[in-house]
């Protein structure tokens, strides 16, 4: 038993290390880093490289990954990115760097190649020795671990509490706007968080490697656990989060000690941990009454005059979309989107049939955050649901598959509706995380079942009669895609979209006028599962089989990337994020060299980035920007008309 | 008949033996509150008096260890913030709590619709009746509110952009359109310059004035000189405890009152206040601040 803890220790020790770079960067510059996984994975691929291909010994090796790549890395997406995102709304900053995680992964093949590598070096010199301690042998590489943790909680500790640094970056903690006006540069702190913040990722990578591979998909695993203990750790207590990292290390080797490496019920236990630890701790803070915001304890008064609520508003009314041009753009669009069958043959059809399919998925995603206002990261485990539900009732139960489709999205209702009400007293961070954990849950305990899984091949499932070709199944799927469209538009306008829209921006607000802030928030969450679901059941149609991967949470990641950056509140922004998705693929991968296969997930990545600069996605910039133009025409043609017209007038910063 | 409607001499809102503890910080003792129908009462006291917590606790945000709140003489100590609110509780807030994503007139409009058109929180998504014009009674309700709070101008702006002043209108507006009993009003006027005041005081006695229903207004202010104009009624707090209530005048004069306000030593030393010489920034029962003026930030 000593033997699986020493070694549950080190995979703590690695959690506990990412844990503390998360900590620091949400303390300091107030951004939790969904990208540090992918950093790590980066930075121990460039270590590999270096030391591994190159001969490099292992320590300027390291020196120059951990001390100068991963410092250099967090400066310049500091400068690219990061320094954009401060008073950003909470989705931005998420978004930001998923897309960020998004594109590392694929920009690291290009650069290095895609071999697999089943066995990388760690900082021990090779071979590795072994030590016996207390009967148990302890490798150099463990030991270098312990002593990373170790010196981690220690000097930064005393960083924090005995240091000018520790006094400013504690300083920034409690009031970004104060610090300024005390004449330190919040900029050079946040600087220096990010340079130290990725060096971390780095240390925490090289260090990893040799115990979970050099695989992205573990990088971003071994994140949920680092982030079930920044949730233990409140966002912000260092030692709470190494202690809890720590922890859920040698929970996880003591489950395969109790029940052995191989069992069926230590593999169904093990990913359920972080779930397990999260809920945990967020029951247990419901209970004592503290609170589960990230926003009750960030900055002082001032920060909070200066920081935004939340989005931008972009105007509307009676819960109209940030549509600044009206209905009949949106419209056209859609009318023209529709047009595209027509013009394309075979293979190009399928893909639209799969990129409207899943558009109709996305809408989830413009209801939940779009118009809910809450972030979360499981959509694509409902769409799952859907897909797979409908799949098993079409081929195993012989139902037919348009009602098959319709009681998948049914089937993933309840489940939103309990996602809802477990995280209605949550902050958009604490969702975003238990949403993602719960994603990722699924993905390994559930969707792993051989009756879902069906070997890696998934369940089939055949189109209705009447669309068994590519085009009649693309306007089959854009029937749908209108319908749910025009339901989503009705929501908008309703009473309850109005409701929804107050409940958004105030609880309290909404409380003191009758407006049950429960109710609506279950309301949009069962009908962006329901949406989601049914989006997965035609989606599994449009490529003749369920299988789970196609649903994966991560790939959720991507497709919320996707969708914000084109803009997560306009229906036509989803449609056209679904066909982007596929055409884009498609054409990679038909003109493209498959040296560069990896381009459309950088693009994706990219463009998720650009959403620090145009929070509202780029179709409602371009948007704005026609309007614009289109308003300078108008004027200029009525001061020709009329001499004495005055310039147009500008109001909050949009023309009127 | 309406559930909202009482005898007259049932107050409009009450609060008996209310205590709120915040740990080992008794922020209410026993404290008991009345306000009677068509009526303009005023809650003073001190920073850190207990007003924001009593206004908790009557809202419904903030559950008493103990006491109990009415409404039109129904018990709603055990109810929800929505449940009191449907049975004619309105409150603005300290700060506004605006839908930054709404307009002027969609805070009205769904004020209003939560009020008489409840039903169509659900009934919208399926009989599509939102994607067509609004009821003749909601335009004209919410026309003639936003002409009385010379809202009409703005009706299409959103609220995201308003100023301070204009913001709590909109807030009192809100408030009113769910044609409340008692609206609580939490510090409506700080913050605001003296026009806005002005503007905003002269509202809230057109509001009651213009209430056919009794509508009453519960409201808690640092400008002890606009409430002791606008109240017919006054309940004082200092650190948790009701210390005096009764009219302007007789709030004038309570020596506790002064006391709470400007310290034991310079009311004692006198027998009166000494507005000159003391420490504190705290305005005295005359809206006089010790030093000087009421200040308008």
């Amino acid at each position: 038993m000593l033997q699986y803890v020493i070694a549950g220790l080190v995979l703590g020790g690695i959690y506990a290390i990412a844990a503390s770079g998360l900590v620091v960067t949400y303390r300091s510059a107030g951004i939790l880093n969904f990208a540090f996984g992918t950093l790590a994975y980066a930075i121990a691929r460039f270590y590999y490289y270096l030391n591994t291909q190159e001969h490099w010994s292992i320590v300027p090796a390291a020196v120059l990954s951990i001390l100068v790549l991963g410092p250099a890395l967090g400066v310049g997406l500091y400068f690219a990115l990061f320094r954009r995102l401060r008073l950003a709304r909470p989705l931005t900053k998420i978004v930001a760097t998923v897309g960020i995680s998004v594109a590392i992964p694929p920009a690291t093949t290009l650069i290095f190649g895609n071999q697999t590598i089943l066995s990388a070096p760690g900082l021990a010199p090779q071979p590795v020795r072994v030590f016996n301690f207390m009967g148990v042998a302890v490798t150099m590489d463990q030991i270098i671990v312990y002593c990373c943790v170790v010196a981690i909680v220690v000097v930064g500790a005393l960083v924090l509490h005995y240091t000018d640094v520790g006094l400013r970056v504690r300083a920034m903690v409690d009031s970004p706007a104060m610090t300024s006006l005390s004449a330190t540069n919040p900029e050079s702190v946040s600087l220096g968080v990010w340079a130290v913040s990725t060096g971390l990722a780095g240390l925490t990578g090289v260090l990893a490697a040799p115990i979970i591979g050099l695989d992205p998909g573990d990088f971003t695993l071994l994140m949920v656990s680092a982030f079930a203990a920044v949730v233990a750790a409140r966002l912000r207590s260092l030692p709470v989060a190494v202690v809890v990292g720590l922890f859920m290390g040698i929970a996880r080797n003591l489950v395969q000690y109790i029940f052995s490496n191989s069992s069926t019920i230590s593999a169904d236990i093990i990913p359920a941990i972080p779930f397990i630890v999260t809920a945990i701790f967020l029951i247990y803070f419901m209970i004592r009454g503290t609170g589960v915001d990230e926003s009750e304890r960030v900055g002082g008064a001032l920060d909070r005059a200066i920081l935004p609520q939340g989005d931008v508003p972009t105007g509307g009314s009676l819960g109209r979309p940030a549509s600044p041009l009206g209905w009949k753009p949106p419209f056209l669009a859609f009318a023209l989107l529709c047009l595209l069958p027509l013009f394309l043959k075979g293979f190009w059809v399928g893909l639209i049939g799969q990129g409207i399919c899943l558009g109709i998925v996305f809408l989830s995603f413009t209801l939940v955050t779009g118009e809910g206002g809450m972030i979360w990261l499981c959509q694509a485990t409902f769409a799952g649901i859907g897909g797979i539900a409908a799949a098993q009732l079409a081929s195993m139960h012989g139902w037919p598959v348009l009602a098959s489709v319709v009681v998948g999205g049914l089937i993933a209702l309840p489940f939103g509706v309990l996602i809802g009400v477990l995280t209605i007293r949550l902050g958009n961070l604490y969702v975003a995380l238990v949403t993602l954990t719960f994603g990722l849950l699924f993905d390994n305990l559930v969707f792993t079942q051989q009756t879902f899984a069906n070997s890696g091949i998934g369940v089939n499932v055949t189109l209705p009669s009447f669309a068994t070709s590519p085009r009649a199944f693309a306007y089959l799927a854009l029937g749908v895609f209108a319908i749910l469209s025009l339901l989503i538009v009705n929501l908008r306008r309703s009473t309850a979209g109005l409701a929804l829209n107050a409940v958004r921006w105030s609880a309290a607000g909404s409380k003191t006028m009758g407006i049950s802030v429960l109710q609506m928030k279950v309301l949009v969450a069962a009908l962006a599962a329901f949406v989601a679901g049914i989006g997965g059941a035609m989606y599994a149609l449009s490529l003749g089989t369920a299988l789970p991967s196609n649903y994966s949470t991560l790939g959720g990641l991507v497709w919320l990337a996707v969708l914000v950056t084109l803009g997560i509140r306009s229906n036509v922004a989803a449609l056209i994020a679904g066909l982007s998705t596929t055409l884009l693929a498609g054409i990679a991968l038909v003109y493209l060299p498959s040296a560069f296969a990896q381009v459309t997930p950088i693009l994706f990545g990219l463009g998720a980035i650009q959403v620090a600069k145009f929070p509202n996605g780029i179709m409602t910039e371009n948007a704005r920007q026609v309007l614009w133009a289109w308003g300078k025409v108008r004027s200029v043609s009525r001061s020709k008309r009329s001499p004495d017209a005055g310039p147009p007038v500008v109001v909050g910063g949009e023309l009127s | 008949m309406d559930e909202r409607q009482a005898p007259a001499t049932v107050p409009a809102l009450s609060a008996s033996n209310v205590t709120v503890r915040f740990g080992g910080l008794v922020a209410l003792a026993d404290v008991a509150i009345e306000v009677p129908p068509g009526t303009i009462v005023g809650l003073v006291g001190p920073n850190g008096a207990g007003k924001s917590t009593l206004f908790g606790v009557l809202s419904g945000l903030l559950r008493p260890a103990s006491g109990r709140v009415f409404i039109s003489g129904r018990d709603v100590t055990g109810s929800s913030p929505q449940s009191r609110a449907r049975l004619g509780l309105a409150r603005t807030f300290q700060q506004p709590e605006l839908f930054m994503g709404l307009t002027v007139r969609d805070h009205l409009v769904l004020g209003h619709r939560v009020r008489y058109e409840h039903r169509r929180l659900w009934s919208d998504l399926v009989d599509f009746r939102a994607l067509f014009p609004p009821t003749a009674l909601e335009t004209e309700q919410v026309e003639a509110l936003l002409e009385l709070l010379g809202l009409t101008e703005i009706a299409d702006t959103p609220a995201a952009i308003l100023p301070l002043g204009l913001a709590r209108l909109v807030e009192v507006g809100r408030a009113m359109a769910t044609r409340p009993s008692v609206v609580l009003l939490d510090e409506p006027l700080s913050g605001l310059d003296i026009r806005a005041t002005e503007r905003l005081t002269a509202v809230f006695e057109r509001v009651v004035s213009n209430s056919s229903d009794g509508l009453s207004l519960l409201m808690v202010e640092h400008d002890v000189a606009s409430v002791l104009a606008l109240s017919s009624k006054i309940f004082v707090l200092d650190f948790g405890h009701l210390i005096a209530q009764g009219t302007p005048s007789e709030i004038r004069a309570d020596t506790a009152v002064r006391a709470a306000y400007l310290g034991d030593e310079d009311v004692t030393a006198e027998g009166t206040a000494a507005p000159a010489h003391t420490t504190t920034d705290r305005p005295t029962p005359d809206g006089v601040s010790p030093s000087g003026p009421p200040r308008h930030e």
